[in-house]
């Protein structure tokens, strides 16, 4: 026991050895239960025939038992740590989508799209704001032309009062 | 074989109108920009085009949509050999030894050693396409509801075994995918299905917006997050694009094999671009006299993966027009594009449409050749693109992604859904899931539920009828075989593992 690999530092002796496998499992077995508690107002089988319930029921009650066999897995062999988020790039990224989402109907594409772009650039701070802005605003420029005379979609850009 | 050739003059009459081949150069010229930008995929080109595509006629409008498909495939090559970061994943393997190629000096054989490849490839599964389409489809209609139930299982199977990683999980990752598919309206009874009420799921959760959650946007996340902004541009200029005989002497069995591999990786459901690129590489360093070469700027590391990519892009094609299942999450919008226009992916496609089957068939084969003459030329223009920082790369890539998802239905809602799976996808990532086995069990469930159900109706309740049949029975058999030839070295390996300590 004593010239065992360094696992990142991790004691072996500990419960859980894989926490990737190990949280990773749980989590598709709550997924599978939610999905259980979901559709569990849906009729079952009607003699012969699946109802709308039947193979939801048949493939969550399956994705528990892999999500099972996923976290025995993680406490059985030794595994990676988990890594780290990076919450910045996850936060301004998911923020930009919804900027988007949000301002394209009542704002136009223009005017989304430049927010968008300024509110996803943060997401690095690798960022230098001055050429960020020219090239958002090129970009929303371009896509004001593409999208709504090259491409022809229908694409308001201006706010409509 | 005169039947063969009929057909092809038929299809070469209509992929050679001006405007087919219009469409195509256009396809073949989007494809490769899409390619050579790196965080750009297909799919999502494909998704923000399609609704470009209704105005045009149906052949003209799945002309240009294959043409951005395998175009996107010969692009991703050029970033993976002059940057070093794969344009597109299915060239991941490309930047081994295309990278190391260009950092000898030999950027311009590379590329056009990936070029020949490709045109290769192309032309050997477009005739694939041609030969196998005739009687694919008439095996299609020998099939039931049993049949289509067990080959689409295999399908699946494929997928989890192709997936790199644990078995055990990437099965959960297919489970997962096929309740993702059950969201919605029950296509038997109208009931609404794990909706909570919001009109908006009415319809289902469209894959679109999944497929680019976990991979597009994902993918970003995981880019801006480890500080991925500097790149480096070996080859300023290219020159001495022509590779020597000597090159082509070793490429050549290289670029045979990677084209076998890649066709056959295609035709199953559950393979595709991306596996073949890899199984072509992989190959190669296992047959090859000299492994030690490869990751150093082995030319065959370069031929075989390109090939292969580029044939099993194309030869993806066969179970969507001969059995109507979609093999790849891109087919599956090329579903999208064939209902739009009216036309029901499946064996009627050859028989009632065959200037469309014929039409599509040979404008794979113009497209491969337009690919060669415009890209080799073309490549000042990817190398000046590529200098842009990722910096100011990704948000534009973010945006256009926006843009393209919101054009599908118009619907803010499915903006909102994307964000969610873009998260989930990145906690995937984290946790070592792969998302591609999901993807495949969304596209595929519908279709699997609709005839597990029928099969089971037909057998009045018994579940044998998957074991009864013959050719169901055969299929099933292969996927368990799958199975085990892939769980066994896992076990045997932990095995040992644990027997260390």
């Amino acid at each position: 026991m004593a010239d065992q690999p360094n696992l990142g530092g991790r004691k072996t002796g500990a419960f859980i050895r894989a926490p990737q496998d190990f949280y990773g499992g749980l989590a598709l077995v709550a997924l599978a239960v939610f999905t259980l508690w979901a559709g569990s107002d849906l009729s079952g089988m009607h003699g012969f025939s699946f109802g709308p319930g039947t193979a939801p029921r048949l493939f969550a009650w399956l994705l528990i038992s892999f999500g099972i066999g996923v976290t025995v897995m993680g406490v059985i062999f030794d595994g990676p740590r988990l890594e780290r988020w990076s919450a910045r790039g996850v936060i301004m990224t998911t923020a930009s989508i919804l900027v988007f989402a949000t301002t394209i109907r009542p704002l136009g594409l223009i005017i989304s799209t430049f927010a968008a772009f300024m509110v996803s650039a943060s997401a690095t701070s690798e960022t230098r704001w001055v050429e960020t802005i020219i090239a958002g605003a090129a970009m929303s420029a371009g896509c004001a032309i593409l999208f709504p005379y090259i491409l022809n979609l229908p694409f308001q850009l201006w706010p409509q009062f | 074989m005169i039947d063969l050739l009929s057909n092809l003059a038929l299809g070469f009459s209509v992929a050679a109108t001006p405007q087919n081949l219009m469409l195509c150069l256009i396809g073949c010229v989007v494809g490769t920009l899409v390619g050579v930008l790196p965080g750009v995929g297909s799919l999502a080109t494909i998704a923000m085009l399609l609704p470009i595509t209704f105005g045009l006629p149906p052949v003209g409008a799945l002309i240009m949509l294959a043409g951005i498909y395998y175009g996107a495939q010969y692009g991703g090559s050029t970033t993976s050999i002059l940057v070093n970061i794969p344009g597109e994943a299915t060239s991941v393997v490309t930047t081994l030894d295309g990278y190391q190629m260009a950092r000898q000096g030999r950027a311009g054989p590379a590329l056009a050693i990936a070029a020949i490849g490709s045109f290769f490839a192309g032309c050997v599964a477009t005739v694939l396409i041609a030969a196998l389409g005739a009687p694919l489809t008439a095996l299609a209609l020998l099939f039931g509801p049993a049949e289509y139930f067990s080959l689409m299982t295999l399908g699946l199977i494929f997928a989890v075994v192709l997936a790199k990683g644990s078995v055990v999980k990437a099965l959960g990752m297919v489970l997962f995918g096929l309740m993702l598919s059950m969201v919605g309206s029950d296509l038997e009874t109208g009931v609404a299905r794990m909706t909570f009420d919001v009109p908006e799921l009415a319809d289902g959760i469209g894959f679109v917006n999944v497929a680019m959650g976990v991979f597009g946007f994902a993918e970003i996340m995981r880019n801006v997050g480890s500080g991925q902004g500097s790149r480096e541009i070996v080859a300023e200029k290219v020159t001495g694009l022509m590779p020597t005989v000597a090159d082509l002497k070793v490429a050549a069995p290289a670029i045979g094999r990677g084209t076998i591999i890649g066709s056959v990786l295609g035709i199953l459901p559950g393979g595709g671009a991306i596996i073949a690129s890899f199984a072509g590489y992989t190959v190669e360093k296992r047959v090859s006299k000299h492994p030690e070469r490869f990751g150093r700027g082995a030319i065959e590391g370069v031929a075989a993966p390109e090939s292969a990519n580029n044939a099993a892009a194309q030869t993806s094609f066969i179970p969507l027009l001969t059995l109507g299942i979609p093999p790849n999450a891109v087919m599956a919008l090329m579903v999208g594009a064939m209902t739009i226009q009216g036309i029901v992916p499946g064996p009627q496609v050859m028989t009632k449409q065959p200037d469309l089957f014929w039409g599509m068939i040979a404008s794979m084969w113009l497209g491969n050749a337009m690919l060669v003459v415009i890209n080799l030329p073309m490549i000042g223009i990817w190398v000046r693109l590529l200098r842009v920082p990722y910096r100011l790369l990704f948000p534009c890539i973010i945006v256009f992604c926006c843009i393209g998802l919101y054009s599908i239905n118009n619907s803010p809602f499915d903006l909102g859904i994307a964000s969610g799976f873009a998260i989930f996808g990145y906690w995937l990532m984290k946790h070592d899931f792969e998302p591609a086995p999901m993807l495949l069990g969304m596209i595929l469930g519908p279709l699997m539920e609709e005839n597990l159900r029928r099969a089971m109706l037909i057998a009045r309740g018994d579940p044998t009828v998957f074991l009864i049949r013959p050719i169901s029975a055969g299929l099933l058999l292969i996927a368990v075989a799958l199975l085990v030839l892939a769980v066994l070295p896992n076990i045997r390996k932990k095995r040992d593992e644990v027997f260390v300590e």
